[in-house]
């Protein structure tokens, strides 16, 4: 999809293809509220929009950030580790300041639950620098050096964990329980993760569209070689960017540890900086760079989670068998969604040649398997067989079609 | 030869070509036919549609309309390799080799010759590479590093390359753009032995003198219309350039005087390492002077240094360089354009796509992107005052768009350009460096960009401009220093410089004309 980015403000808010994520939110909530069996979302409304909202908060506020670092023209790998971090970090000071209340599930008081927080962000910032240091100074690629945080940082995280639950309570552990009531009141409080993420949702817009800083992003990241040569001090840009992906994720990371009532760094927010990066794919981001805004992202994380939601609604399982899954094909028909109409006028073929001939298959295997395990074995069969005749058919209407214009 | 092959059935026909691209038709309806066996020249200035049309034939790109045929079967190439199988070979002007392969592997990739386990045949490969090499008279190793000789080597390479698939037809883009005479001397021999042996050639080219010592036919493009194919016998280098520009080659008359002030940019002894090449040096002891008033033309190859000279002052180079540079009187040495920007010194940059141009930010963002905190209302970015901001250099330059916020990408290359200098003039400059400022520019887009840089000239901004055409050069420029292979070979007044003493200059044959030190004024 051409895109061009908004100028100062004033442009329209949304663009096309954010129009069309919108109605595609309404349209699986329809959906869902009618093929629901259980009609929670008749029965207990609240509920359900207290659960997406949740959800949806937790997720946009880390992908806020993965979007800034997306339009710089990098790439933040590491936010599911620094998730965890975060909650270890804060709940690791909280232990150190308070060894006794939070061995016994009491109170702690706001000046130990102020420190926690704060050396949570800070940590952040610490990670940030880090990373626009390893990707401008060292020149690691973004890929390769988040990478390494996101491998490291889980691990450091444990062992800080194992390592302060060792100096301050009888047993070395692997994670850390909160009950302070300020993280009790956080989770039973949707509204507060919910403004919290509108309000970074703003901050982050108007950086982006209202500040030199932001317009500095979109040229980084639109062309780098340029931006440098206008006098753009993009080291200094990147360094912004990569602070403000890890503090986002540092800040989402408090609200997993208010959520959980426990710092577990093995397993807290695993995988999710791929969750960040897809919804930020789907709100219109270009991997390439300098293309995205921060209403697409909103819409691209709550897309995710209505249909995530939608998913173990209807099949009435664990909403984390199918996430990754869902994940992973939205992201698919989003991006071939908006690049579908270039590939017609540039007559690219969907299945060319060998390698079209083995994706039939492929597809309807696939196909037929997801809905065998999600409805039944006899839907998934009837979905394998009409996937792979229908993709046999537009193969063929292909061929023909080529055979045609080349003649 | 012309007149006795041209009976024959015609090795390329054209009817009717079009290729349209986002704000520009790059070709239109353009019908043409070559004969087997003759060299039919393509001349037009940049943007005339010379390498779209190519590219049409090498099947990198498919018309929007039209048809083609290759001896007497219509075709429509798919890609490249569908283009290779009808005989047809492409020496681009931009080499399209793997730097880090070796000359053989180069030579054969795509087709790699194969051993019966399959393997890649590196004996064999190399064995006909060197009979190849041999057969165009040159002594390149096949096992030596492709990226490691020098570019008109680099250039039989693609050649040979064209003969190992037994191209009927060889299409060459602008070859000696880049050569030495040597080497310019020694392609047009191969292109007699090609001749021999009955290859169709068509040679892409707007140096006049080569085209009238080596073309049996010559056709004119000029904004992607087919102007006319004429004998070469029949025409005269004066007229083709004629029908190129489309009017009478007064050229710019940039020859009234200006008025020269003081002395605002001054180079001593500016050496900049190589580190691993055997130059060794970039630039090497490079010493001028630039006034207020004045534009300071730079010459040279490709590859002497011009680009290396304007980013090295604007702090985008390596800062490894030693020498002094005063700006107004005191010394200044950048380690980032940053710091150039606010000293008052602009740089347009040589490859506008790749480092001058943002294609995902508008017209007005692009314009406005150095000069941003001028648009600030209560700290915060004002759309209003961003059009106020650049609608002055918008109309200063003449940019055409639709709007401010329109996208640039939709512009031609002229009126990107002048977005670009628009986007410097913000920032009121004393020093703009401009590199080859017109390339890719079509030839009134040119007149306009001469006028522009005239008229900032005259209105007291130093100017440093390199081009990779002379006559703009000679038409714009009060002096003319000439750089070869990173040494300054050369100072001309505008009086005394022409295309040949600047080429002899170039090509590192002439004597010094005068130091740097023998043009400073009292």
């Amino acid at each position: 999809m051409p895109s061009h980015s908004r100028g100062a403000g004033g442009a329209p808010f949304l663009r096309p293809g954010e129009w069309t994520l919108l109605a595609a939110i309404v349209a699986a909530v329809v959906f869902t509220a009618l093929a629901d069996s259980n009609h929670s979302y008749w029965q207990r409304p609240l509920d359900s929009l207290r659960d997406i909202a949740r959800n949806a908060a937790l997720l946009g506020i880390f992908a806020l950030g993965s979007t800034v670092v997306i339009i710089a023209g990098g790439i933040d790998l590491s936010a599911g580790s620094m998730i965890a971090l975060s909650g270890t970090v804060c709940a690791t000071t909280m232990l150190a300041l308070a060894p006794a209340e939070m061995a016994g599930f009491k109170p702690v008081g706001p000046a130990v639950v102020a420190a926690g927080c704060l050396a949570s962000l800070v940590a952040g910032f610490l990670v940030g620098t880090l990373h626009a240091w390893l990707v401008t100074t060292i020149r690691l690629p973004p890929f390769i050096a988040t990478l390494a945080t996101l491998v490291g940082l889980r691990s450091f995280a444990r062992a800080l964990c194992e390592s302060t639950t060792a100096a301050f309570t009888p047993t070395k552990s692997a994670l850390i329980n909160v009950a302070d009531p300020f993280f009790k009141a956080v989770r039973d409080n949707v509204w507060v993760p919910v403004a919290v993420f509108a309000l970074l949702a703003v901050i982050t817009w108007l950086i982006l569209t209202r500040t030199v800083l932001g317009r500095h992003v979109h040229a980084l990241g639109g062309n780098e070689a340029a931006a440098r040569l206008a006098g753009i001090r993009t080291d200094n840009v990147k360094w912004f960017a990569y602070v403000f992906g890890a503090m986002t994720a540092a800040l989402a990371g408090l609200f997993y540890v208010g959520n959980e009532s426990v710092a577990a760094p093995v397993n807290q927010g695993r995988g999710h900086e791929l969750n960040a990066i897809a919804a930020a794919v789907v709100g219109g981001c270009s991997l390439s760079g300098g293309v995205g805004t921060v209403p697409g992202t909103v819409l691209g994380a709550v897309f995710l989670r209505v249909v995530i939601d939608a998913v173990s609604k209807i099949i009435k399982t664990g909403a984390d068998v199918y996430e990754g899954l869902i994940v992973g094909i939205v992201v698919v028909v989003a991006v071939t969604l908006a690049q579908i109409g270039q590939m017609a006028r540039g007559g690219r073929r969907l299945l060319p040649g060998a390698l079209g001939l083995c994706a039939i298959p492929t597809l309807a295997v696939l196909g037929g398997a997801v809905v065998a395990m999600m409805a039944s074995p006899r839907a998934g069969a009837a979905t394998g067989i009409g996937a792979f005749v229908l993709l046999g058919l537009l193969r063929r209407w292909e061929t023909r079609h080529t055979v045609v214009s080349a003649s | 030869m012309n007149g006795t092959t041209l009976a024959a059935e015609p090795a390329i026909v054209m009817r009717g070509l079009t290729k349209r691209f986002p704000g520009v038709v790059a070709l239109d309806d353009v019908s043409l036919e070559v004969a087997v066996g003759e060299l039919h020249a393509i001349c037009g200035e940049n943007g005339a549609g010379k390498s779209t049309l190519m590219k049409i034939l090498s099947g990198v790109q498919r018309p929007d309309a039209g048809d083609l045929e290759v001896h007497g079967r219509p075709v429509r190439f798919g890609g490249t390799r569908e283009a290779e199988q009808a005989g047809i070979a492409i020496i681009h002007q931009e080499l399209a080799l793997v730097d880090d392969l070796p000359v053989a592997a180069n030579v054969f990739l795509g087709r790699e010759r194969r051993t019966a386990l399959g393997l890649v045949d590196d004996r064999t490969q190399a064995d006909e590479t060197a009979r190849l090499l041999a057969d165009l008279d040159c002594a390149i190793d096949p096992w030596a590093r492709t990226g490691g000789l020098r570019v008109g080597d680099q250039q039989l390479v693609e050649i040979a390359k064209a003969l190992s698939v037994n191209a009927s037809i060889v299409v060459m883009d602008e070859p000696t753009s880049a050569l030495t005479e040597a080497e310019s001397a020694r392609l047009e021999r191969t292109i007699a032995r090609l001749r021999a042996r009955g290859t169709t050639i068509l040679y892409i080219s707007h140096k006049m003198d080569e085209v009238f010592r080596l073309a049996d036919r010559i056709t004119v493009l000029r904004d992607g219309r087919h102007v006319r194919t004429v004998d070469r016998v029949a025409t005269t280098p004066r007229e083709v350039t004629g029908w190129m520009v489309g009017r009478d080659v007064a050229g710019h008359d940039g020859a009234r005087r200006r008025l020269r002030g003081d002395r605002v940019l001054e180079v001593r002894d500016l050496t900049l390492p190589w580190p691993g090449h055997a130059r060794g040096r970039r630039l090497d002891g490079v010493s001028f002077d630039l006034h207020a008033g004045e534009i300071l033309g730079v010459a040279g190859l490709m590859g002497a240094g011009r680009t290396e000279l304007l980013e090295t002052i604007f702090g985008a180079s390596d800062p490894t360089w030693t020498g002094s540079i005063r700006l107004a009187g005191r010394p200044v040495r950048f380690t980032h354009p940053y710091e150039a920007c606010r000293a008052g010194v602009a740089m347009v940059t040589e490859d506008r796509k790749r480092l001058g141009l943002f294609p995902d930010l508008d017209v007005a963002a692009n314009v406005s992107l150095c000069s941003l905190t001028k648009a600030l209302r209560n700290g915060l970015l004002s759309r209003s005052a961003e059009e106020n901001l650049v609608s002055g250099p918008i109309r200063a330059t003449g940019v055409k768009a639709p709007g401010p916020h329109a996208a640039v990408t939709g512009l031609s290359g002229g009126n990107q350009q002048k977005c670009i200098i628009g986007r410097w003039l913000l920032t009121e400059p004393r020093v703009l460096l401009l590199d080859d400022p017109t390339r890719g520019v079509d030839v009134g887009a040119k007149a306009e960009l001469y006028t522009l840089i005239d008229g900032l000239c005259r209105d007291g901004l130093a100017v440093l401009l390199t081009s990779s055409e002379l006559p703009e050069l000679l038409a714009l420029a009060d002096r003319i220093i000439v750089l070869s292979e990173g040494r300054l070979t050369a100072t001309f007044d505008r009086q005394e410089a022409n295309e040949q003493a600047i080429m002899e200059a170039a090509t590192g044959g002439a004597p010094r004309v005068g130091g740097p030190e023998a043009q400073v004024p009292t």
